[in-house]
This record gives structure tokens, sequence and C-alpha cells, in this order.
């Protein structure tokens, strides 16, 4: 079981879409930098525990689409197997509507429907 | 190949330079022309509004002063308060206009009795955007303001727009007696600035005195305000300089009725110019939009479409999800509401009981950009 606390190793003011004009803080570098490497990272039936509530405000929905709904879209993995291999914890209870929508917004995403990386961003 | 003469080559650099100087004089000419117009609409626009619900008073050589209402509110007041706002903008947004043009040299407020956190706001913006073109030349006199307003205004930070001396800040504030509204200064943004929402969380705690429940969705709600600043308020095609680039973010409490509110606020484009009109009620919408009426109600269609259809400019199908997120402290909360005013549009959402409610609007004058108003009562 390997962990990925984004509060304490990616940043505790997640926000945006893309890196550019958004930020180092935004769903595209979480992505790119953190998740699809800790993904790739994992044994054959180990789950990547993400704890999402460890001095993080709140999620927007553009950061939780492209950070992990991008993993579907751009191809990375299928929406079922990403779900299999996350464990989504938090301990403030409200954190569980980030949560529900980090699962509703990989269920909608449709797999490798957009290359990346993408040609405009904007 | 011959080798030129150096009577030749000077001959040609001449011809060279004519050429570069000529047509940097189209290029001035051009340009003149855009300025002609923009300054003759502002005068007619100026014409039709002074002593048509504009208080203005003009001086020789057109200079112009600018009389506040008594009440500026945007829920109560719309129409005045945007009007004067709006009459800021059009005086002020081109310089080097020439002598027949309309110029501003005051915004009196001698008059202004009540404003509310959200006007305040964008008045302070409107007019910090005025200061900048200048290269901060205004001065604040305060002799005859309301003292309650001079409170209101000096807790928001609007005197630090102004070369005013530490001194004479803490003088405002000591002059007046408590109106009971305690206001967050307001902090400036820009794209990437999402962490500034935290001086906010800090600055609210300390003038409630306790945490706000629920705070993490008024803060999700915030960072896709800002997420749509980077993406959409701004477009490249429409020019903005960097420092015009920039969102403000206040809050109030006011400890008599326990009324929370937060306001966001940036001076783009607006949100129903930045979407596509795809539908075709709204595209016949567009066609008629020369119209003052219809073009009232098209703002109004296409913000409730922009908040409840997963619409944005990018027509992609995992994006627009922004908007909803700001309705989520309210929904959170059980209580209070949430405005949206872009341009000509109102888009309202409030909860009563656990009940919502949701109305638009439509206004004749408009407000520069997108201002979100959080309204919930603290129990």
């Amino acid at each position: 079981m390997k962990e990925l606390n984004i509060g304490k190793k990616f940043s505790t003011d997640p926000s945006g879409r893309y890196i550019d004009p958004d930020g180092d803080a935004s769903g595209e570098a979480f992505r790119e930098n953190y998740l699809r490497d800790a993904i790739n990272s994992l044994e054959p039936g180990e789950k990547l525990v993400v704890i999402i509530d460890d001095g993080v405000e709140s999620y927007g929905s553009s950061f939780l689409v492209e950070g992990f709904a991008g993993m579907v879209k751009y191809g990375y993995i299928h929406p079922k197997e990403l779900l299999d291999k996350l464990d989504i914890r938090y301990t403030d209870e409200d954190f569980e509507f980030y949560k529900d929508k980090i699962i509703q917004y990989i269920n909608e995403a449709k797999y490798n429907s957009e290359e990346y990386p993408r040609k405009n961003n904007i | 190949m011959k080798k030129l003469s150096k009577k030749q080559r000077d001959r040609d650099l001449r011809l060279s330079i004519k050429h570069r100087k000529g047509s940097s004089n189209n290029e001035k000419k051009l340009s003149d022309i855009v300025i002609s117009q923009e300054w003759k609409a502002a005068n007619k626009w100026i014409d039709e509004y002074n002593n048509n619900g504009l208080d203005i008073t003009i001086h020789k050589k057109r200079l112009v002063e600018i009389h506040l209402p008594s009440i500026m509110n945007f829920n109560e007041n719309y129409e005045e308060t945007a009007l004067h706002i709006a009459a800021i903008r059009k005086l002020t947004e081109h310089r080097n206009v020439p002598r027949k043009a309309y110029r501003l040299v005051k915004v009196d407020f001698k008059k202004l009795e009540e404003i509310s956190t959200s006007s305040a706001l964008v008045l302070t913006a409107e007019l910090s955007k005025w200061d900048d073109s200048i290269r901060t030349k205004l001065k604040p006199n305060t002799e005859e303001w309301n003292c309650g307003i001079v409170k209101q205004f000096s807790e928001l930070g609007f005197f630090d727009l102004f070369l005013v001396e530490e001194s004479e800040k803490n003088d405002y504030v000591n002059s007046c007696s408590d109106t009971g509204i305690s206001v967050v200064k307001y902090i400036k943004g820009r794209c990437k600035d999402k962490s500034k929402t935290r001086i906010l969380k800090k600055c609210i705690g300390e003038i409630v005195g306790d945490k706000i429940n629920k705070w993490t969705f008024l803060d999700c709600g915030l960072s896709e305000a800002i997420t749509n600043v980077s993406h959409h308020a701004y477009p490249i095609k429409y020019s903005y300089s960097e420092e015009d680039k920039n969102w403000y973010l206040t809050g109030s409490y006011n400890k008599d009725t326990s009324e929370l509110k937060v306001v966001f606020y940036d001076q783009g484009i607006g949100i129903p110019k930045s979407l596509p009109a795809s539908d075709i009620w709204e595209t016949i919408l567009t066609w008629f939009s020369a119209h003052p009426a219809i073009d009232r109600k098209r703002h109004e269609v296409l913000l409730k479409a922009a908040v409840e259809l997963d619409r944005t400019s990018t027509l992609d199908s995992d994006r627009g999800k922004g908007l909803q997120d700001l309705l989520e402290f309210v929904k959170h909360r059980g209580e209070g509401y949430l405005s949206i005013f872009s341009l000509k549009g109102l888009y309202k959402y409030s909860m009563e009981n656990g009940k919502h409610k949701m109305k638009t609007e439509g206004f004749d004058q408009k407000i520069y950009g997108t201002l979100i108003i959080w309204s919930v009562v603290l129990k």
C-alpha cells in the first residue's frame, strides 16, 4: 500500500485546471507529476491511499476533473481500474463531498478521448 | 551582383526610413479614428444619462464631477448604483482624449449615506483602475463624507489605494462611531493567487470570532471563481493589459443581524460574453441584441445557462462544472443566497429552511465584469 498525501506532498492550495495559466498547484501538475507516477509504481493488487484533507481547504471541480479524470481522458488507465487502485481517505466529514466528486468525474470521463499534451489548453 | 555605391546605399536607406515612417503614420491615423469613435460614444452616453438618472456636474472645459447617490446597493438600487459606476468607467477608460471629450475630475461622496459591501468593492476596484491609469494621482477628501461611509471604506482598505499618511487613515476610523458592520480589507489577486483565500478566512475568523461552518464549500467556490478569471475573464483577443487582470475579494459581518457576506469581483468581459450562443433561442437573442431590452434578456439567459448547463466558452464536455461549485456553500448550509451579477444579468440562488429558489433578472445598466456575492446568517 502506497500513500499520496496531497496537502503534504503536492500543495495545500490545489486549484485550477492547467499548469498554464493556473500554475504548479493545478490538476494537470498533480496528475502528471504525482498521481500518474504513483499509480504506475503500484504492484499488482496494491492500492494507492490518497489523503485529501491534510492541510487542504478545498478542491474546485476544475482541479478534480483534470487531476483525477484526466488519467482516463488521456488514456493512461481505464476508469474501473483507476477506481480499484484508489483508496481516498479523509477525517473531515465535509471532504466526503470531494471523494464523491472524484468518483463521479472518473466514471464520467471518456477513455482516451484526448491527446496529451493538448495543443491549446484554453 | 553589383556592389552598391555609397550614394545608392544612402538613397536606399532614406527610402527605407521613409517607408517605415509612412506605415507608422497610417497606423497612428487608424488608432486616432478608433479613439475618436470611442470618446464620441462616451460623450453621447454621458449626454443621454445626464439628468436622466445620472447625477453629474459638467464644469468648464468639459470636466465632469460625478455625485454618488445616497444609497448604493446592487440588491435594492441596482440601476442607479451601476449607472454611476459605469459613468466612472466611461469617463476614464481612454487616455489622451481631445478637449472636446468629457473628462472625469472628481467623484463626490458627499450624498452617499449607505453602501453595500459589494458596491463598495466594485466602486473601489473602479477607482483603483482609474488611479492606476493616471499613475496614482488621486487623493480622497473626506471632509464632507458621512462618518459611517468613511469607516466602511477605511476598513475595506480604500484609503490604502492612495498616498495617504498612516496617521491620517487612523483619524478616519477613530472619528467614527461603531456601525455594527465589520469589513475585511479587500484582497487583490491575480490568476494563480488561490492561496490568498486563506487571508480572507483568517480575517473573517477574526471579525466573527469563530470558525465558519462549511467553509470548505465557500473556499471551493472561490477556487473556481479564480480559475474562471484565469481562463475566461480576460481573453487575449480583448487586449487587456497585465495590470488590469485582477480579481478583488472582501467580506463583511453585521453583528446586529449576524449576516456574513463574501464578495468576489473581476473586471473582465463578463460570463455572458465569454459563452458561445449555441442554443437556437440564445442565437435568436444574439441577432436582436442591438435592442437594449433583448440584450438585457440575452445576458440573463446566458448567465443561467452558464450556471446550470455545464456550458463554457471551450465547449469541452468535461468543463463548465465550476460555476456550480459556487452554489455549494449555500446548499450545504441550507440557508442564505448566492448572487452572480455579470454584465446586464443576475442569477440568484437562495435557500430558506432547506428549500431552494432560483431567479434571474435583466437590467438596463451593466456591471463591468462579474460580481459574486455569498450571504449567510451565522447562528
